[in-house]
């Protein structure tokens, strides 16, 4: 079998960078393109580097000349960084999206798509069983912006897959990512002088370890498989033991005043939440990894405290 | 705790804060001077401070039950009076589902189930419960529940924590058990539409039926208030002889006499998982179950004589 040669998209993120390193050492994959307006985090041999918006019509003639079997679809915004708009996120997100399966169509050679998309989509709720298999996406009503995205994308790519049978979808949801090197929402919570918390709430909580993280990625590339899979650690853990674990003192807010307060810490310079996190912080989610360690093949190295203790560990 | 063995903790409490040990380094070390079941109750608070202590991916919290037991034991003894029937008949080990009569618009029947097995069953375990989902919005009670090993009333819940080999207790009356009115006492509501049968099924589990008697009467229900329910979210507003006008002392449930019987158990195994999708046999057996309840229930009514001495 010839080598494979595959696209990364936001290859300048730390895991798309990291998957490329990844790759460019296995001796199966023959060669690896990078899509990203930003640089790389540290220098790559032999991937091939494009700088190039996703947003942009542009890109279908690079995605084409790239002549991969794979795209790795890696841009998809989390939550909106420094000095990035709430419109931006959204326009990076759907119409990046939108763009790159464009692009996708022009490119014959293309054989497995894989998205690093976010369980995000099922949303945190009181009523929602403790894991959330694949199927149940449609138990709530998407109540968020973000959701709605992600909604959106992953409907993108669910006709796109229905269209050409060919072409092996595989939507990889994944719950939030903490590790020593990464810096996220979850990290940024975790290291503020005080938690805030909703008074009388200790939701369950289920992250993924950033290891974990870019092995599942790997495990999906060799592996596709068709459909959405979800991406966590094994297990929950509390959110008060997990700020206690963080060795931060916590702050219960009452829910009604939760939203105010914590926008007025904003005004003082403190982290924004998103409504995604707060309704995290709120009612917690966790999802079933079932597909994830049977078809994908990639079963958690650490479990939800254990990825925390990691990250404690080296802060 | 005596005194001489208090004087001495907090004597080698001191001589650890001063020796320059932080708190709680100096509090174990004066946990050396206490009876042992002291310092072991010490010790475990210790360690929940630190955030270390041991919860299963679903919430539950052996140590945080075992706290708790003390107040459930009160009731259950003294409060109540338990009786128990048949606690033998559920299975010592593996899966089953515990099927349960429902009343008495908090979740005490389902507290009650559960010391009952820990202390009348040979091999005493916890069950876990499936809750009415509006409890898990609440502040405080969501978080409690969990600790307890109450989980958000879905099929999904179930069906995972029988695959898990769990002891699992649901009441399929939901609110039209706890919600009626006191003049429809231990008279069964509709089993909903069978579903904790296609659960059992799924999972090949023994179905254990359970009947409760004296749940009905710790809050006597004369009246339902739907426009105050609306108000504050929940399915009903009770009227009790205690409650609203007695305010939060109208949430102390009247001492009513109790008995719970486990029934024999029903096997589910030898009709296989894919018995699941027949409605026929799901109905049939959610009916099997309602009725054995029922009866069961009627029959430690006439045993239990008065409701209250």
């Amino acid at each position: 079998m010839s080598g494979r040669r595959v696209l990364i998209t936001g290859v300048g993120s730390y895991l798309g960078t990291l998957l490329a390193t990844r790759l460019e050492r296995d001796p199966e994959v023959e060669a690896i393109v990078g899509l990203d307006t930003r640089k790389p985090r540290r220098t790559l041999e032999r991937t091939k580097l494009i700088h190039a918006d996703i947003r942009d019509p542009g890109i279908a003639p690079l995605v084409a000349d790239a002549e991969v079997d794979t795209v790795v679809h890696n841009s998809i915004v989390r939550q909106p960084g420094p000095g990035m708009s709430a419109r931006a996120m959204h326009d990076i997100n759907v119409i990046g999206s939108l763009q790159l399966l464009s692009a996708c169509g022009q490119a014959p050679s293309i054989k497995a798509i894989v998205i690093r998309g976010s369980a995000g989509i099922y949303g945190a709720e009181p009523h929602a069983p403790q894991f959330f298999g694949e199927e149940m996406t449609r138990m709530f009503p998407l109540r968020t912006r973000f959701q709605r995205d992600v909604a959106e994308i992953e409907n993108y790519f669910e006709t796109y897959s229905r269209r050409h049978p060919e072409i092996t979808c595989t939507m990889l949801r994944y719950q939030p990512a903490i590790g020593p090197s990464l810096a996220t929402q979850v990290t940024r919570y975790l290291t503020q002088p005080a938690c805030p918390t909703y008074l009388g709430f200790d939701p369950r909580i289920q992250l993924v370890h950033e290891s974990d993280a870019l092995d599942s990625l790997v495990a999906a590339i060799k592996r596709p498989v068709r459909g959405a899979v979800n991406v966590a650690a094994r297990g929950t853990i509390g959110l008060s033991r997990m700020i206690r674990m963080a060795h931060r003192p916590l702050l219960p807010i009452a829910g009604p005043l939760f939203g105010p307060l914590t926008a007025a810490g904003r005004r003082l310079g403190l982290d924004a939440y998103s409504d995604d996190f707060r309704r995290l912080l709120r009612y917690g989610r966790g999802v079933d990894i079932t597909r994830l360690e049977h078809e994908v093949g990639h079963r958690p190295r650490y479990s939800t405290a254990e990825a925390l203790e990691d990250w404690v560990a080296a802060a | 705790m005596s005194d001489p063995a208090a004087l001495a903790f907090m004597r080698r409490l001191r001589e650890g804060l001063d020796s320059g040990l932080e708190l709680p380094d100096a509090l174990t070390r004066g946990a050396t001077a206490l009876p042992r079941e002291a310092r072991d109750t010490l010790e475990r608070a210790l360690r929940r401070l630190a955030g270390d202590h041991e919860d299963d991916e679903w919430g539950f919290d052996e140590d945080f039950a075992d706290l708790v037991e003390p107040f459930f034991g009160f009731l259950y003894d003294r409060w109540w009076r338990v009786r128990v029937e048949g606690a033998h008949r559920v299975p010592a080990h593996g899966r089953a589902l515990l099927v349960s009569n429902h009343a008495g618009i908090l979740p005490w029947d389902a507290t009650m189930i559960s010391v009952a097995l820990l202390r009348e069953h040979p091999l005493p375990r916890h069950p876990r419960f499936l809750v009415l989902n509006w409890a898990f919005d609440l502040p405080w009670i969501s978080a409690f529940i969990r600790r307890v090993g109450g989980v958000v009333a879905s099929p999904y819940n179930a069906l995972r924590l029988l695959e898990q080999d769990q002891l699992v207790a649901v009441f399929p009356e939901g609110v039209k058990g706890t919600g009626k009115p006191f003049g429809e006492r231990y008279r069964l509501q509709r089993f909903g539409r069978g579903g904790f049968v296609e659960i059992a099924l799924r999972a090949s589990a023994p179905i254990v039926p359970v009947a409760v008697v004296g749940s009905e009467e710790i809050y006597p229900k004369l009246a339902d208030v739907p426009a105050l329910a609306r108000v504050i979210g929940a399915p009903f507003f009770p009227v009790t002889p205690t409650f609203p006008w007695l305010g939060p002392l109208g949430v102390v449930p009247l001492p009513s006499k109790w008995r719970i019987e486990f029934c024999d158990p029903i096997d589910t195994a030898h009709y296989g998982p894919d018995a699941a999708n027949d409605r026929g046999l799901v109905l049939e057996l959610t009916e099997q179950v309602r009725q054995t309840v029922q009866q069961s229930v009627y029959a430690n009514l006439v045993c239990r004589g008065s409701a209250f001495v």
